[in-house]
């Protein structure tokens, strides 16, 4: 099996060539012939890649150790559920998974149009199949994940027990998506300044695409923070670290995209500027496989053999400069037809808002390389914390905040400001009656403790303006229509996906906005060393420490588990069990701890460590607000799912009726 | 020659010639698309531009019902949207009638 794997993936790097040039051939020879062969290597580089993956699973589930990669990321022991996703645990595999979700992408993708527009189609297929060939030299020539071990040892290494999670099944895969999925409207992109067929067309083909990669590329940053939270066991979710960074600048320029992208469609505006967003989220994406596999930065996310960076900078060298080559050389063919109506309209608080996101953007991504210039500049490695990036962006970010309650109360083309001052009236209103409520109860001594106090504020502020308009529409709806309530508001929500999704989003993104504040100024924590029966207490709590248990749970993992009463007014209020895991063969252990999540706070429980007489180290975190955070996340996830969701009717009727038309004016005449 | 190379074997002969056979067979087209003239281009352009014209519109109407606008800039804007929807619709109709006189009709 082992040898069809490797075989496949040879055979998936000839297709792909043979596809990408075959596909370039028919586009500029204008050849049917051509193109019907070419159309052909999506399903094939799809069916190899597919089968070598197979390929390396089995060899997973089979503990088959005569694989380095195997070996180096699994063993007897391990649970089949981790042996699933050991596949992603290293290098060699990751770069696998990411070919087989990006050849995954381009088959869909290859289903929906290749019948559709087939002066733009042929570019992107090639496009995409460029990049799958780019990952599968990589992987035939440098890291074969196929490598064998001449004398295959009886057992393996092991997965990394930090890796040993559930959040490891959930987490890549779900970044991955985001990742990866950017490659389709950036395919479409080129393919459209190649062709010089750029109308909004390559927006609309590609505007489901940007919206699911732009859910996943999120729901992966949140479900990355919950896995540090509950695995790392520093009593936090993020630390600026570099990968974290890397995976959180495509998805702030992708969210420009996504808002700018909409003026181009309403105004036929700003296509200059679209296409820069585009390349420069897809560059980000690289730019994050860069970061995690160049070994130039020390990071926690680092594969242990990351030796690939240059090949990474190379490729981002070569898409940024044929790609702004590209732009230049089309920039008649892009110029906008049309202005702003006003400066006071959603177009400009939008364009406001990319300015805010690109800022951000820009700080964090020079935080995060700042380490490779100081070092090239003066030999010295300064590492940027996490204070340099607070400074920064958390006044941007306050500011971001405000405009998620402005734009939408804001209208399209021109605001009125009598009518902008009356709708903002009872928002302003909300917020000024929220600030003075909290005022008294809330503590303001610090920096941290006055940006949370706005960012409260603001939140009421951004919510009160998104409510007010679900209200403003459903009255207005219910002004037309004789429909209840309820009816008016359903019925205009699914009827509006696209702007009601989007205020879902916005409210969840308040709700993230507000957890972080909480969680990051009114937080505390304590360490103790304990002796059985002994207790301290923190914020309310009284933590008791009642006994210390030794559990083989497996032939290699062995769980040292503290149990830790917590006490409130004097009554048993819940018991936590935080522990530590150690691995044969492994030198760090690793700890688990335990968390007991309310609406207010969490109390977040780690056992440090522990001796021979049974006495052990706690540490406790009461971090405020977390779980607004993780609520947050759903709300958004539930926003993104009701704008991406298909619209049957309108949208479907609008594209049927430009396509005969077009159809119409493009046969001949019929009198 | 094992089973496994030999089923390599198959596995290349068999893309060959899924994706040779169109090089080699015959087909009933041979263009891949049809030659496009700067006026096909603007009419599906100008198309899509109306779309969004009549959206423009409805997101007016739903701002002024939704008090976002004063009544004087409502009916400004308005005017000037079905402004640029009248150019767009007297410029494919143009179009179309310059299309109606290059073709040659059909034989009836």
């Amino acid at each position: 099996m082992n040898d069809i794997g490797e075989f496949t993936l040879l055979l998936a790097l000839a297709t792909a060539v043979y596809g990408c040039v075959a596909y370039i051939m028919s586009a500029r020879g204008n050849r049917i012939d051509l193109y019907l062969s070419a159309d052909k290597t999506p399903f094939i580089v799809w069916a190899c890649v597919m089968t070598s993956s197979i390929c390396l699973w089995r060899a997973f589930l089979t503990d088959d150790f005569s694989l380095q990669y195997v070996w180096a990321y699994s063993n007897i022991e391990l649970d089949t559920f981790y042996k699933v996703s050991s596949f992603w645990g290293g290098q060699k595999g990751s770069l696998l998974f990411w070919t087989l979700l990006l050849s995954t992408y381009m088959l869909v993708v290859y289903f929906q149009n290749r019948k559709k527009n087939l002066r733009v189609v042929p570019y992107a297929m090639a496009i995409m199949l460029v990049i799958v060939v780019f990952f599968l030299v990589l992987i035939n020539f440098s890291t074969n994940p196929f490598e064998r071990i001449p004398l295959p040892p009886e057992d393996g290494r092991g997965l990394n027990p930090l890796l040993q999670n559930y959040w490891m099944v959930i987490h890549p895969p779900t970044l991955y998506l985001g990742y990866v999925g950017f490659t389709v409207p950036f395919a479409f992109a080129v393919a459209a300044l190649i062709s010089k067929d750029l109308d909004d067309g390559w927006i609309r083909m590609t505007r489901k695409w940007t919206l699911i990669s732009w859910f996943f590329l999120c729901m992966g940053n949140l479900f990355g923070a919950s896995w540090a939270y509950v695995e790392l066991g520093w009593g936090g979710y993020w630390a600026w670290d570099p990968v974290e960074n890397a995976a959180f600048m495509p998805l702030l320029i992708a969210t420009a995209y996504l808002h700018s992208v909409m003026i181009q469609e309403k105004k036929d505006m700003m296509k200059v500027w679209n296409m820069s967003l585009i390349l420069l989220t897809f560059s980000m994406t690289i730019f994050g496989t860069f970061i995690t596999r160049s070994g130039l930065i020390q990071s926690v996310h680092t594969f242990d053999e990351a030796t690939l960076g240059y090949f990474f900078l190379g490729f981002l060298f070569v898409i940024i400069t044929s790609c702004a080559a590209l732009i230049i050389s089309r920039l008649p063919l892009l110029k906008s037809a049309n202005e702003l109506d006003s400066f006071l309209s959603r177009e400009s608080s939008f364009l406001f808002n990319n300015l805010l996101l690109l800022g951000i953007a820009f700080a964090t991504f020079w935080g995060t390389i700042f380490p490779i210039i100081s070092e090239a500049v003066r030999g010295v490695k300064i590492t940027v914390g996490p204070p340099f990036y607070n400074q920064v962006n958390v006044p941007i970010g306050l500011a971001l905040l405000a405009l998620v309650g402005i734009g939408p109360v804001i209208a399209w083309r021109r605001a009125t400001l009598s009518n902008l001052k009356k709708n903002f009236l009872k928002p302003l209103l909300a917020a000024m009656v929220g600030a003075m409520a909290m005022f008294p109860v809330i503590p303001l001594g610090s920096r941290a403790e006055i940006y949370t106090y706005a960012t409260f504020v603001i939140s009421i502020f951004v919510l009160s303006c998104i409510l007010a308009e679900f209200y403003k529409g459903t009255v207005a709806r219910m002004g037309l229509h004789e429909e209840s309530v309820a009816g008016a508001l359903s019925t205009m929500a699914w009827r509006n996906k696209r702007r009601y999704g989007g205020y879902i989003v916005h409210i969840g993104v308040v709700m993230i906005f507000a957890g972080i504040a909480g969680s990051q100024a009114y937080g505390t924590h304590t360490e103790k060393h304990l002796k059985l029966g002994e207790s301290f207490e923190i914020r309310g709590y009284t933590i008791r420490y009642e006994k210390l248990v030794a559990i083989e749970a497996t032939n290699i993992k062995t769980r040292i588990i503290a149990q830790l009463a917590v006490e409130r007014d004097g009554k048993r209020y819940w018991t936590g069990h935080p522990e530590k895991e150690f691995y044969k063969g492994q030198n760090q252990p690793v700890s688990e701890v335990d968390v007991l999540s309310t609406w207010k706070e969490d109390l977040y429980m780690i056992l440090a460590d522990f001796r021979e007489d049974e006495s052990a180290t706690i540490k406790v975190y009461v971090n405020p607000m977390v779980s607004w955070m993780w609520t947050g996340g759903w709300i958004i996830a539930f926003g993104a799912m009701v704008s991406m969701w298909p619209d049957r009717l309108e949208q479907r009727r609008r594209l049927d009726r430009i396509r005969k038309q077009e159809q119409l004016f493009l046969s001949p005449a019929q009198e | 020659m094992d089973f496994i190379h030999f089923l390599e074997l198959i596995v290349i002969v068999a893309i060959l010639l899924v994706v040779g056979i169109p090089l080699f067979g015959k087909l009933k087209l041979k263009k891949l698309v049809e030659a496009v003239d700067a006026a096909s281009d603007k009419y599906k352009h100008l198309l899509v531009r109306k779309e969004e014209t009549l959206i423009s519109l409805k997101d007016l109407e739903f701002d002024f019902s939704t008090d976002k606008i004063s009544e004087p800039d409502y009916k400004q804007l308005r005017h000037k949207l079905e402004r640029e929807a009248e150019v767009i619709l007297e410029t494919l109709d143009q179009l179309e009638q310059e299309r109606r006189k290059n073709k040659p009709r059909k034989s009836a």
